[in-house]
């Protein structure tokens, strides 16, 4: 059993290759380990290096690359060697860990002799070096250094270096930025293959993988995924400047943003990259004839396509805001009493969907009408992702019914508007509110006050003079308590101000999600002379207006968080 | 159909301690039964949900309460500035807030029984009286909201209002920069249920001190109840006298002064609002014919009782008793008084009258 180990020597840049079994009889295929412990640096360490044979210089058997340097594409291209009469060989400790299977793929493909993807790239002039590694076993490597690529690296980093090593990625033409399989296979690639994707239980690997690159396609571009990194670029490049931290504030929030984007795209690369590798193995199992090992590979895979699903999900709720618990507004539109009682269904609607969703509600603020219903009132609905799934009720909800209050028992339609609000607990990231900005006023109030005057209502309104802002509460049984839960209503609305000033300004990185006026019609409710509902935004429709009165929300919510973020092909 | 009023009981301020208070307390009142008649009765929150009722019956009574709440429009608004439907409305909530034991989590079905503080036929009456006789919401449920807390009232004490909460924010704001202040003694003179005193006591420092007094056995009754109930024994002393009476060996000696004593002319009184001209003490209301007695009694008190650099406030009826207070305490209280200020409430009235002892 042999094998090879590229080392890349952080002083040098350079790449060796290491023959850990000197005793290797036949033929092998270099393995190249990267076991980096680096994020990859921007450094880029462009010099030849001197071949260094280093056979038999190490004991243990771990590879540590502990520098990093990336080549431009340009070298890469001379990296290529020739191996000739490939072998797999497994049982590779690395990184002082538990055996594991390595693999490079079929060798075939790495191989500068027949390389199919690869033979573009081309030896001679450029080729650094061959080295002999065994009197019997040449390997043929040129353009030192080049193996250094960021998602190698990564990796090892984000699997601690555990990982079945892919080194065949090297070639792509977009090597420098995506993961591969040794045999070049992206996520890409397997998308545009069209591999037919079977049922779950059908143990199938590449229908398998097609179903799980469709999920990260589906993910990232649920994430927005380009805009994303275009962010992220702003922010690293904001994060560096080295006065950042003379406005503290400024800087938390910034660093924050940037490690939350850091993140996500951390999560899906890890995810991707675990994809692959899965696929090498199962390929190399095969190759290898190995039952075991294929099985595993293939259970892997499964898992991973079902995680994939939950993925999917959790990307429709990557908004930085999402997570926050929120205020929910009703508002009723014109029309008197008919109108007010549709205000308080909608409201109703949206405090059962919390409830079934397992959040905790309290009336804010609530102006009943004259004879029933509700003029306006505002929930606050406290739980995780409350805002992500609430945001996509923003706009004006219509209803054509028969009306109970009409007693000439005509048809009428009325509006009710809704506004959604996240809370922001991070008291850091709140707006400061100036005290002598803010007027605050008892909200009806007459006579004389004080001693002359016993009333339970301490209603209390707080007008932000600056912004006109103006917040209300009369719910609760004390004017200190009132004005604190204002001032909590005010908070949350003076913020997302600020959040949607910023999104104008970053208007590449915008969402239209964060829009909060109160929008345009989005939902019309039909109880008479038919019976449905039905999404304006995406033409999701339910023919029993009943269930979702009663709160039954989430296949529009769904249906809209998914349109909204998967419509732009181009927002990936 | 669900009950309209069945979510969000828990919005309820409870003080962690408050129950477990409220059971010392009782038990031992039960032990050792207070001597006088005086003893303040248990607000309706903190009574055991002994009784029961089906919900259905509840609902007829939440029904039945609602239309008669409906019926009263804007009457007493016209009669008296008194409360309209939507306010009665709302305090029909509250009421089932108080009597109503907390349900446990998961509905069950809609002929379950229902726990409560009083029984439904009590209900019926308490909410009569509310309507009808135009009995305070506070002495019906036996509290007030008040600030942060939740202060027990009964017939005989003067219901704390929400203007006056705005004394604790003045307070605050003084002793914020002040150590002096901040760990000195206070004094709330006719205190009642004790909300001001308990206020302050809850924002002063470690060695921050008040004396309460009133010269109502009631109130002095009722503020003893609520002291303890927040666990401020040892920072709210109550004496029981008129306005400076009971602290005649404080006198230079107090960081702070604070009242809101009786300051409607006494010929208003037959005009007030049914709630408060009918039920609510006159003696905590009435200021004499400018309804200023009071209020130049405790000032003129007020220069020797203080320290140099105490700090005062005092509640009063508006505009003219501001005015008048600060001309009074220029003029003639021998310049004793300094940074003399009016302070407005949230409804825009100027309510308060606030300056430093030179």
């Amino acid at each position: 059993m042999s094998s090879f180990m590229f080392r890349k020597r952080a002083s040098s840049g350079s790449w060796v290759v290491l023959c850990q079994n000197p005793e290797a009889k036949t033929q092998f295929v270099p393995y190249l380990l990267f076991s980096t412990l680096s994020e990859p640096q921007p450094t880029t360490l462009n010099k030849p290096s001197k071949p260094q044979n280093l056979s038999n210089s190490i004991e243990n058997k771990r590879i540590l690359d502990s520098g990093s340097s990336s080549f431009s594409l340009k070298t890469s291209k001379t990296l290529l060697g020739s191996v000739h009469n490939h072998t797999f060989s497994r049982n590779i400790f690395v990184s002082g860990s538990k055996p594991l299977a390595l693999s490079s793929a079929s060798g075939k493909n790495i191989t500068g002799s027949h390389c199919s993807p690869l033979s573009s790239i081309s030896f001679g002039s450029q080729r650094r070096g061959i080295w002999h590694l065994s009197t019997e076993n040449r390997v043929l490597a040129s353009g030192c250094g080049v193996l250094v690529l960021p998602m190698v690296k990564s990796l090892y980093s984000s699997r601690g270096g555990l990982a079945p090593c892919s080194l065949g990625c090297l070639f792509g033409t977009q090597a420098a930025m995506e993961p591969s399989t040794c045999d070049g296979l992206t996520v890409d690639r397997i998308i545009a293959s069209e591999w037919l994707i079977l049922d779950e239980d059908e143990s199938d690997w590449k229908s398998h993988a097609a179903a799980i690159a469709q999920s990260i396609h589906l993910i990232k571009k649920r994430l927005q995924w380009k805009k994303l990194m275009i962010r992220l670029d702003l922010l690293s490049a904001e994060v560096n400047k080295p006065d950042l931290w003379n406005d503290p504030v400024h800087a938390g929030k910034i660093s924050r943003e940037h490690g939350s984007l850091m993140g996500k795209m951390k999560e899906v690369k890890a995810f991707e990259r675990e994809l692959l590798e899965h696929i090498d193995m199962v390929k190399l199992a095969r190759e290898e004839n190995d039952g075991e090992l294929e099985s595993e590979s293939m259970n892997a895979l499964l898992k991973m396509r079902i995680t994939s699903k939950e993925k999917e999900t959790e990307a429709l709720l990557a908004g930085e805001q999402d997570p926050c618990s929120c205020y929910i507004e009703v508002q009723s539109g014109a029309g008197g009493t008919e109108s007010n009682d549709w205000a308080a269904m909608v409201m109703q609607m949206y405090k059962v969907w919390a409830q079934q969703r397992g959040y905790k509600i309290s009336v804010v603020d609530e102006m009943p009408g004259e004879i029933a219903g509700i003029k306006r009132a505002t929930i606050k609905v406290d739980g995780e992702y409350a805002f992500g799934y609430a945001k996509a009720e923003v706009g004006v909800h219509r209803l054509v019914r028969i009306s109970p209050f009409d007693s000439s028992k005509r048809r009428h339609t009325s509006f009710a508007a809704v506004a959604v609000t996240p809370i922001n607990e991070d008291a850091s990231a709140h707006v400061q509110i100036n005290e002598s900005d803010l007027r605050i006023e008892r909200f009806r109030s007459g006579g004389p006050g004080g001693q002359h005057a016993n009333t339970t209502d301490s209603a209390v309104r707080i007008v932000h003079v600056p912004t006109g802002i103006t917040a209300t509460s009369q719910n609760e049984r004390s004017q200190h308590m009132n004005k604190a839960s204002a001032m909590a209503v005010l908070q949350s609305r003076l913020d997302q101000l600020e959040m949607a000033r910023q999104t104008q300004m970053n208007a590449q990185y915008s969402q239209s999600l964060t829009d909060i006026t109160w929008g345009s019609q989005i939902r019309s409710y039909v109880l008479h002379p038919y019976r449905m509902v039905k999404d304006l935004r995406t033409n999701y429709e339910v023919s029993d207006p009943d269930s979702v009165l009663e709160g039954d929300l989430d296949g529009f919510i769904m249906s809209y968080l998914s349109a909204s973020l998967d419509k732009d092909e181009d927002d990936r | 159909m669900k009950l309209s009023f069945s979510p969000k009981l828990s919005t309820f301020l409870k003080p962690s301690s408050v129950t477990n208070l409220h059971r010392s307390f009782c038990s031992s009142s039960i032990s050792s039964p207070p001597p006088t008649s005086l003893k303040p009765q248990t607000p309706l929150f903190l009574k055991p949900p002994i009784h029961s009722a089906a919900s259905s019956d509840l609902q007829k009574w939440h029904d039945w309460a609602k239309s008669l709440a409906s019926s009263v429009g804007s009457t007493f608004v016209d009669l008296d500035n008194g409360p309209d439907s939507t306010l009665l409305c709302r305090e029909i909530k509250w009421l089932m807030e108080d009597a109503i034991e907390e349900e446990s989590e998961g509905m069950e079905n809609n002929q379950r029984s229902i726990r409560l503080r009083v029984a439904l036929e009590e209900l019926y009456m308490l909410w009569k009286q509310r309507v009808e006789e135009r009995r305070p919401f506070q002495y019906v449920v036996g509290c007030e909201h008040w600030r942060d807390l939740v202060l027990c009232v009964q017939e005989g004490v003067l219901i704390p209002r929400p203007e006056t909460e705005l004394i604790v924010d003045l307070v605050g704001d003084v002793v914020l920069g002040n150590e002096g202040l901040r760990e000195g003694l206070w004094a709330d003179l006719g205190t009642g249920s004790g909300a001001i005193a308990i206020g302050i006591g809850r924002i002063l420092g470690t060695g921050g001190r008040v004396i309460a007094t009133d010269l109502s056995p009631a109130a002095f009754e009722v503020a003893g109840f609520n002291v303890q109930r927040y666990g401020l024994q040892d920072v709210v002393e109550l004496r029981q006298g008129s306005w400076l009476e009971p602290l005649k060996d404080m006198e230079g000696k107090l960081a702070g002064l604070v009242s809101n004593p009786p300051y409607i002319p006494s010929d208003d009184i037959s005009g007030l609002q049914a709630e408060v001209g009918r039920h609510e003490p006159k003696v905590a209301l009435d200021g004499g014919i400018n309804g200023m007695d009071d209020l130049l009694h405790i000032c003129k008190g007020a220069a020797s009782m203080l320290k140099p650099g105490g700090f005062f406030a005092f509640e009063t009826n508006g505009e003219k008793q501001c005015k008048h207070l600060v001309e009074y305490m220029e003029n003639d209280a021998g310049g004793s008084f300094c940074n003399l200020k009016i302070v407005p409430d949230f409804a825009g009235i100027n309510r308060f009258v606030t300056g430093f002892h030179k």
